[in-house]
């Protein structure tokens, strides 16, 4: 049986030889659908790390009377790590908001004024299920309620447009993403049945001397197996070929995993396999 | 061992063959003969089970065209050797390898495979160009490569579609020769042709097919 498997691999090779111009036109094919195929789902995969990133840097400013003691803030940093959606209270003490201010706009207020004119703040990170422009609304509501809290900072719009265009591309992305999907899996089998067409005598052969469909089957979906498993091959290393040059210049603004590229050749392994089997429907009617 | 009664055969809106009866028995060597369009080469494809009747019953050997399921055809057709005019090889192998491949296509062991082309090579006269490739052999060798194809499964009939249809006089007569012998060994051969006098020469029975009937 492995030796019969072994038969129909030499005669797919043998086949592939024999077509040659078929098979290069084929792993050509294979190769760029999948560049693109590639290329569009590191994209997707990391709009939706940018987006969520993004989100997840959506903060609360809460600002705290200048007055309360180091235990009295303690306590209110407890009273909000409780309030619903609150995800990660850092707080910032008054010198700490010097240094940043110094930092930012490199003027120092303490020598222009003689004090620190700074209040003492909390930072607030909110759950992902209150990332919306309603849900954060809520939660800063909420902390405004609480005694102590002299005012809650946050930009509504920003998170309102933050919202409205993560959605948006999104969607576009997946839509994208489909239409590209799509058109690598027909092409592929298109292309496939190509190098089957190219061969169609040896099946009908086949057919004539009394092989069984299995049989027939098997070298041509070896072929595709090793074209698509070729391309894809080829398509990951060109992927990874780019993401190396974009990471050159904008580091960690685009992740691949070495996984994500295993994934895409064992992906191209299944094109193959399927691609070559809608392609042999055409050719074996025995009845 | 190969039975058409009442066999009609239509495609689409044409009646290519109506009111068949042939009986083909073990070991005999019958000619159908009729010219061009006349319907015999539908009939040889009924027989290998490409296409079935419109109407009628085909049966060869314990398989029943009516009955035939998918699986079943492959096994049928390795007991049904057929060579045709245009020999159908595979030219860019040598004459061991397309003998070879009829049987590996059929799962046979490769030690076997061996052997038996050796045997069905040495039956047609061609052991001498076993490693040779098939443009460069004449079209009468070709088609004994052929007959050795169609023979290497042990088949226990023989169609021959216009087997000389494509070959010069001497190469017919070579042959026609082959193909007596191997029935002359107890292999029932059906075969067409649609030149009379070829076959005059042969011991067969012999039947007229015109315009999809048989006419004697
Ligand atoms: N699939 C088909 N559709 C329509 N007509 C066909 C088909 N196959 C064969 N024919 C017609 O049937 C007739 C017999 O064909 P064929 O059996 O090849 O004749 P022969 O082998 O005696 O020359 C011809 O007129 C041919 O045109
Ligand atoms: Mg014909």
């Amino acid at each position: 049986m492995s030796l019969n498997l072994l038969y129909s691999a030499r005669e797919g090779i043998i086949g592939l030889k024999r077509a040659r111009m078929a098979t290069a036109i084929t792993i050509s094919t294979v190769t760029i659908s999948l560049i693109l195929l590639g290329i569009f789902m590191v994209l997707t995969l990391n709009v939706h790390r940018i987006v969520s990133n993004f989100r997840d840097q959506m903060a609360l400013e809460v600002f705290i009377d200048n007055s309360l003691s180091s235990e009295e803030i303690r306590l209110l940093e407890d009273q909000i790590t409780q309030e619903e959606g609150v995800a990660e209270v850092l707080f910032i003490s008054k010198e700490e908001a010097l240094e940043r201010f110094r930092e930012e706009f490199g003027d120092d207020p303490l020598e222009l004024l003689g004090e620190n004119p700074l209040p003492p703040s909390f930072q607030i990170k909110i759950q992902q299920a209150w990332q919306t422009p309603e849900g954060i609304e809520d939660v800063a509501k909420n902390i405004e309620r609480i005694r102590g809290i002299d005012e809650v900072v946050y930009h509504q719009n920003l998170f309102r447009m933050l919202d409205r265009y993560s959605r948006i591309i999104i969607i576009v992305d997946i839509v994208l993403f489909s239409i590209v999907l799509l058109s690598a899996i027909l092409l592929v089998s298109n292309t496939l049945r190509l190098t089957i067409y190219s061969q169609r005598k040896t099946i009908q052969i086949m057919e004539l001397v009394g092989a069984n469909q299995s049989f027939i089957r098997r070298p041509y979906l070896i072929q595709g197996i090793l074209q698509a498993g070729v391309g894809g091959c080829i398509a990951s290393l060109v992927v990874w070929g780019i993401w190396r040059g974009i990471e050159f210049r904008f580091p960690h603004l685009i992740e691949i995993s070495p996984l994500l590229l295993l994934a895409s050749v064992f992906l191209s392994l299944l094109l193959g396999f399927w691609g070559s089997l809608l392609g042999l429907k055409r050719f074996l009617n025995t009845t | 061992m190969i039975q058409l009664t009442e066999v009609w055969y239509w495609a689409g809106e044409n009646q290519i063959l109506s009111d068949i009866n042939i009986h083909v028995k073990g070991g005999e060597l019958l000619c159908i003969v009729g010219p061009s369009g006349a319907g015999k080469s539908t009939l040889l494809r009924l027989i290998h089970m490409e296409i079935f009747p419109t109407q009628g019953s085909v049966i060869v050997a314990d398989y029943n065209a009516q009955m035939m399921t998918e699986k079943q055809i492959p096994f049928l057709r390795r007991k049904v050797g057929v060579v045709f005019q245009d020999f159908k090889l595979l030219e860019d192998r040598d004459v061991f390898e397309n003998v070879a491949f009829a049987l590996w296509a059929t799962g046979v062991r490769r030690k076997k495979i061996k052997k038996r082309v050796f045997q069905v090579l040495a039956e047609v006269g061609l052991s001498h160009k076993r490693y040779t490739l098939i443009p460069e052999l004449s079209g009468g060798e070709q088609q004994k490569v052929a007959i050795a194809r169609a023979l290497a499964n042990e088949p226990f009939v023989l169609l021959a579609d216009e087997p000389t249809g494509n070959l010069d006089a001497e190469s017919t007569e070579e042959i026609l020769e082959l193909l007596k012998r191997i029935n002359g060994r107890g292999m029932a051969i059906l075969m067409t042709t649609h030149k009379e006098d070829l076959v005059k020469t042969l011991p067969a029975r012999m039947l007229q097919i015109r315009e999809g009937k048989i006419v004697g």
